[in-house]
């Protein structure tokens, strides 16, 4: 096992690599379809911006409700955003870590189910390897979740900076850590997909797996840990776990940083290892 | 003669049900290759086999030293697998283009390759168009075109010309023709007569089972065969046949066309029969030199 995962690894050719990563790219930004998705998107995204983000501003900024707002954010572990002077970026850090994850198991539920049950994959494994398949729609997936999350990040600074210029230069650097931690937090999101990619019939079927092993997998675990409390270690499985912690800004480096990447890193191997052995 | 491939005990389930059996096989550099056999033959299988889509359940497949699938034979092996589809998201050169830069090639290269391979198969002017927008024909034509993509030494073509019609069927042909000097061609298709005049092995599958032929098989060195085809039905043909000089045996394998096995001599045995079928009346249509393809399948399967 180990032998035949580090001889795939030694025929990764990081051209081809960035080639499919890039390919997926391009399907996002340049074709019909998917540029429909980027303008619903984006729909979508300038009615939280002016709704939901900029309608909270005004509320957290307002004096009248500075001990209600304080109230409620206390209540629910979140007293810790009040303080940034940047309340768009406090509003957008709490919608996008939470949206974004779930945005990602709809965007990246056809990795490469649609193209195995069309045979295009049969095209492709005669000139990539397929660890190279899996890494680069992985990686692909990814510069597509972090060019999403880069555009609604400058929307949200443009109407920070256009509220109070003198924010721009903090907020900036402050987006940037944020942009980082959102990255890592889609990330195992991305690999879960990917791995229910490799023996889902359909993208459709993926998204419902995915949602299934969310909802019967925590209740699952939850009953557990009512009998055994110790099995309250299996909550580590599933990604997203330090959301909570993340959005009331405790979660430590580990929790945050260290955490996804593990669930990332062993989700991918699962993924290619079962990908090596299917018959395409 | 250097050999590309070759199979020793391959053997290949699904489940339980056994598609391929002990299969044996060498495939030299050369002309083309042709694997015939019956639907659910185990052809489609041993295709995807040979590209590394499914694993051998027991048995060796090895492709010019290494495993199938393996990373040094991307470009030196490329194939039109049956019903594989392009994405129906992209224009083919793009996609053509993408599967050329993979293939090692800069852009602007990989995009001229793209191009060359389109114009081969005659889709110069819907480069631009997307698999959907295209008819059934043209998207095989695409995808025999990624086939040809670089300089591959195995092509493998599973039913290339199904659903082409004569005039493109007959093009891909002459393409094969006129590029298996440069590579070898490995073709499956249930047009025996195809098959005939492009290849010299013949590997037919039954029922899991390999069994190799040549193209038009000759017998021993002392035992020939002619195959005439007549234009129409005539009296006692068999009994007339039989009484030439030197016939072993006169076989009718199907309406109006006869298998003649002859000893060989020092007479033309060929001038003699056509010096009978005028001296009664008879008209051919066709004059084998040898046992056809399909008349060596159907007499082993009956």
């Amino acid at each position: 096992m180990i032998f035949n995962w580090g001889y795939s690894l030694m025929q990764l050719y990081s051209k081809r690599l960035v080639n499919i990563a890039l390919f997926e790219l391009v399907r996002l930004f340049l074709t019909k379809r998917g540029l429909l998705a980027v303008a619903v998107f984006s729909i979508c995204w300038l009615i939280v911006l002016r709704y939901a983000i900029g309608e909270a501003v005004n509320l957290l900024s307002s004096p009248d409700f500075a001990g209600f707002i304080d109230q409620i954010f206390g209540a629910i572990g979140l007293s810790k955003l009040l303080t940034w002077p940047e309340a768009e970026l406090a509003v957008y850090w709490l919608i996008a870590l939470y949206s974004f994850p779930s945005f990602c198991l709809f965007l990246c539920a056809d990795q490469t189910v649609g193209d195995r049950q069309r045979g295009t994959l049969r095209f492709l494994s005669l000139r990539a390897t397929r660890a190279e398949i899996i890494f680069g729609r992985y990686l692909g997936q990814l510069l597509i979740l972090i060019a999403l999350l880069s555009i609604t990040l400058v929307a949200t600074l443009a109407m920070l900076s256009y509220r109070e210029p003198s924010l721009f230069v903090a907020a900036s650097s402050h987006s940037l850590i944020l942009l980082g931690y959102l990255v890592v937090a889609v990330m195992p999101y991305i690999a879960l997909m990917g791995f229910i990619n490799t023996f889902s019939r359909s993208a459709r079927l993926a998204f419902i797996v995915a949602i299934l092993f969310f909802a019967g997998g925590k209740i699952t675990v939850g009953l557990l840990t009512w009998q055994f409390p110790a099995l309250e270690v299996l909550n580590y499985v599933f990604p997203g776990y330090q959301l909570a912690d993340m959005a009331a800004q405790d979660a430590g480096l580990m929790l945050a940083v260290g955490l996804p990447l593990i669930q990332t890193i062993i989700l991918l191997i699962a993924a290619e290892r079962i990908f090596a052995r299917s018959s395409l | 003669m250097r050999t590309l491939i070759k199979a020793q005990s391959v053997t290949k389930y699904f489940g339980s049900k056994l598609a391929l059996s002990n299969v044996n096989f060498e495939i030299n550099k050369g002309a083309p290759v042709a694997l015939v056999g019956p639907n659910g033959a185990g052809k489609t299988t041993l295709f995807s086999l040979l590209c590394g889509y499914v694993f051998p359940s027991s048995g060796e497949l090895n492709i010019m030293h290494q495993q199938p699938g393996n990373a040094h034979l991307f470009g030196k092996l490329s194939a039109l697998p049956q019903d594989a589809q392009l994405d129906p998201g992209f224009s083919i050169i793009h996609q053509l283009t993408f599967y050329a830069q993979l293939q090692g090639l800069t852009k602007s290269r990989a995009k001229q390759e793209s191009n060359r391979v389109l114009e081969l198969v005659g889709l110069s002017d819907a480069v631009d168009q997307r698999p959907n927008d295209l008819s059934h024909g043209m998207r095989k034509r695409a995808t025999i075109a990624q086939a040809l993509i670089g300089a591959p030494q195995i092509v493998l073509l599973d039913e290339a010309t199904a659903g082409l019609d004569p005039v493109h069927a007959r093009e891909i042909r002459e393409l094969i023709s006129t590029l298996s000097n440069e590579a070898t061609f490995i073709l499956s298709s249930h047009d025996l007569s195809e098959l005939e005049r492009l290849c010299g092995q013949i590997l037919h599958l039954d029922q899991g089972k390999l069994t190799e032929h040549s193209a038009l098989s000759q017998g021993t060195s002392n035992q020939c065969f002619v195959t005439l085809r007549l234009a129409q039905k005539y009296e006692d043909v068999e009994k007339i046949l039989f009484a030439l000089a030197g016939v072993r045996n006169v076989h009718n394998s199907q309406a109006k066309e006869y298998v003649i096995e002859y000893e060989k001599s020092g007479e033309a045995f060929d001038i003699q029969l056509l010096q009978c079928c005028h001296q009664q009346g008879w008209q051919y249509q066709q004059l084998v030199n040898g046992n056809t393809l399909e008349n060596q399948i159907f007499h082993k399967q009956h």
